[in-house]
């Protein structure tokens, strides 16, 4: 569904990505894990046409995407909760949601995906009037991932899920992520937190210093002895 | 008493236009973090076109009204694309663009339009008695309607549709507001051309009451940024209740103090707005 090939992407004049190449096949959660400043976020953003990388292809349902701009994109399918969740703070939580249904063909299924957005977080119903910047830092990141389903994407990308959550609503969270699998969503997950990402998906990637360093299932990862020692601390 | 009511009848007229014009200023800045200097500019074009369509072309001045004002909406447009748009990123270029387009059209409106003040005809004519208290002029309560109508279609516009829902977005994370599908490009473009085209709606509405001069337009942007100021930036309420407050005080000032120093007040409640309170009445105050 999603290959990447060869990139490379520079932030101003540092390159932060070397010659990356991964994939994400429909029905898969894939799992990229990295220290800070890997260069995860960047890999997001380069997927997601915010820097387009300099060399390499990225292709979305066999589709040239990497130097597109990012609401072409969006439009294709892919859909992203961004780090830090930057919802937009002043409107209201069904606003933020409608946002999220932006790209013409999601606005005429609106209101259905509202309702499958509400039955997956039943708390934004109960908040759908109040302004989205009064919200708990979880409620939060509820409304993110609502507003990125309401595109009714074939991709979701997602960057640092737990980042800020405590661990109770960090688990609530990925429990939906799992629903969300089980509704046929392919799912790119980016994260820090490698025990839960790893738990949660079929595939993993290492990414160090902006190159893969290490991939396969999610068990033979959490089976690497370095692995085990660097990011699972055990 | 009667007297009294006048002037504060004078300052809500006024004041209802200057909301019109703050929130074009508003909106750009809000948007595109582009302050237009030749806001005042655009102003005085469409009080000369709806002149000119009206006297020299013979349209009648109701239609010469929304006809100037989409004009100013297409230069607005034609503004963005060539001048704005390459300064993206950079909030200088875009202020010394402006800035140096002002002057350019200050000019320009000169060579054109001579210096001579123009007063596009009154759409109506007589006065009316107002609750038995005093008379006050058809075309400066026609005026005051039609401001209404604009600030209640721009409030709609912005709440309620998709373009009004992508302008907040845009404002809020230019970026994210691109993640979820907006051509922000596109947005930036028509946004620039409405913020140009209600000065063009402030300037046909006021235009037959008090004439446009070319010069007149450093004033009229001054005002804005006023508003602006005082509201709050990015406070479309604030907007409407700067712009009331400011027309309210110059009117009065003008009317018990001296009319000489009208354009003195605003500088007043710009300074002390700048010094006890520099977020605004309703804007948000942030580092």
């Amino acid at each position: 569904m999603l290959e990447v090939n060869g990139i490379d992407t520079f932030r101003g004049e540092a390159q932060i990505l070397w010659n990356l190449t991964m994939k994400v096949e429909r029905g898969e959660v894939v799992t990229v894990l990295g220290a800070n400043g890997a260069g995860k976020t960047t890999l997001m953003e380069s997927i997601l046409g915010v820097h387009h990388p300099k060399k390499g292809s990225i292709h979305f349902l066999g589709e040239e995407i990497a130097f597109q701009p990012s609401f072409h994109i969006i439009k294709k399918g892919v859909s992203c909760v961004p780090e830090g969740r930057r919802i937009f703070k002043d409107m209201t939580v069904y606003e933020n949601l409608e946002m999220g249904a932006y790209p013409q063909k999601a606005r005429s299924f609106l209101r259905e995906t509202v309702e499958w957005v509400y039955s997956l977080f039943p708390i934004l119903e109960t908040r759908k009037e109040q302004i989205a910047g009064t919200l708990s830092g979880g409620e939060q990141q509820m409304l993110s991932i609502g507003r990125a389903l309401m595109s009714k994407p074939m991709l979701l990308l997602i960057d640092e899920l737990s980042l800020g959550l405590s661990p109770k609503i960090t688990k609530e969270i990925y429990a939906t992520v799992r629903k969300l699998h089980k509704e046929g969503v392919t799912i790119l997950l980016i994260e820090q937190n490698a025990t839960l990402a790893l738990r949660h998906s079929h595939r993993g990637y290492i990414l160090e210093t902006g190159r893969i360093t290490l991939q396969g299932t999610s068990q033979e990862i959490m089976g690497n002895e370095h692995i085990r020692k660097a990011y699972l601390g055990m | 008493m009667s007297e009294l009511l006048m002037y504060l009848t004078n300052g809500i007229v006024i004041g209802v236009i200057n909301a019109i014009s703050a929130i074009g200023v508003s909106l750009i800045v809000g948007i595109m973090k582009v302050v237009n200097f030749a806001h005042g500019e655009l102003y005085i074009f469409a009080g000369y076109f709806s002149y000119h369509l009206s006297v020299s072309l013979g349209v009648p001045p109701l239609l010469a009204m929304p006809l100037s004002i989409f004009l100013i909406f297409l230069i607005g447009i034609g503004m963005e694309r060539t001048l704005i748009r390459p300064t993206y990123g950079d909030e200088m270029y875009s202020l010394i663009i402006t800035f140096v387009l002002s002057i350019v059209l200050q000019n320009a409106a000169l060579l054109i339009f001579g210096p001579y003040p123009q007063k596009p005809p009154n759409w109506v004519t007589g006065a009316m008695n107002i609750f038995g208290l005093y008379h006050y002029g058809n075309q400066r309560i026609l005026s005051f309607f039609i401001s209404i109508g604009v600030l209640l279609s721009i409030f709609y516009l912005i709440k309620r549709t998709w373009f009004g829902k992508s302008i907040r977005a845009i404002s809020q994370d230019r970026e994210m507001a691109a993640l979820v599908g907006v051509d922000h490009l596109k947005v930036n473009m028509l946004a620039f051309g409405l913020g140009a085209a209600l000065a063009g709606a402030a300037g046909v509405v006021l235009s037959p009451i008090f004439p446009v001069t070319p010069s007149g337009s450093s004033s009229v942007s001054l005002n804005a940024f006023i508003v602006v100021v005082l509201g709050g930036m990015g406070s479309l309420k604030g907007c409407v209740v700067g712009g009331l407050i400011l027309g309210i005080l110059e009117n009065l000032g003008a009317a018990y103090i001296s009319t000489m120093y009208r354009h003195i007040f605003g500088f007043i409640i710009l300074i002390l707005v700048l010094v006890f309170r520099p977020w605004g009445l309703f804007g948000q105050k942030t580092q």
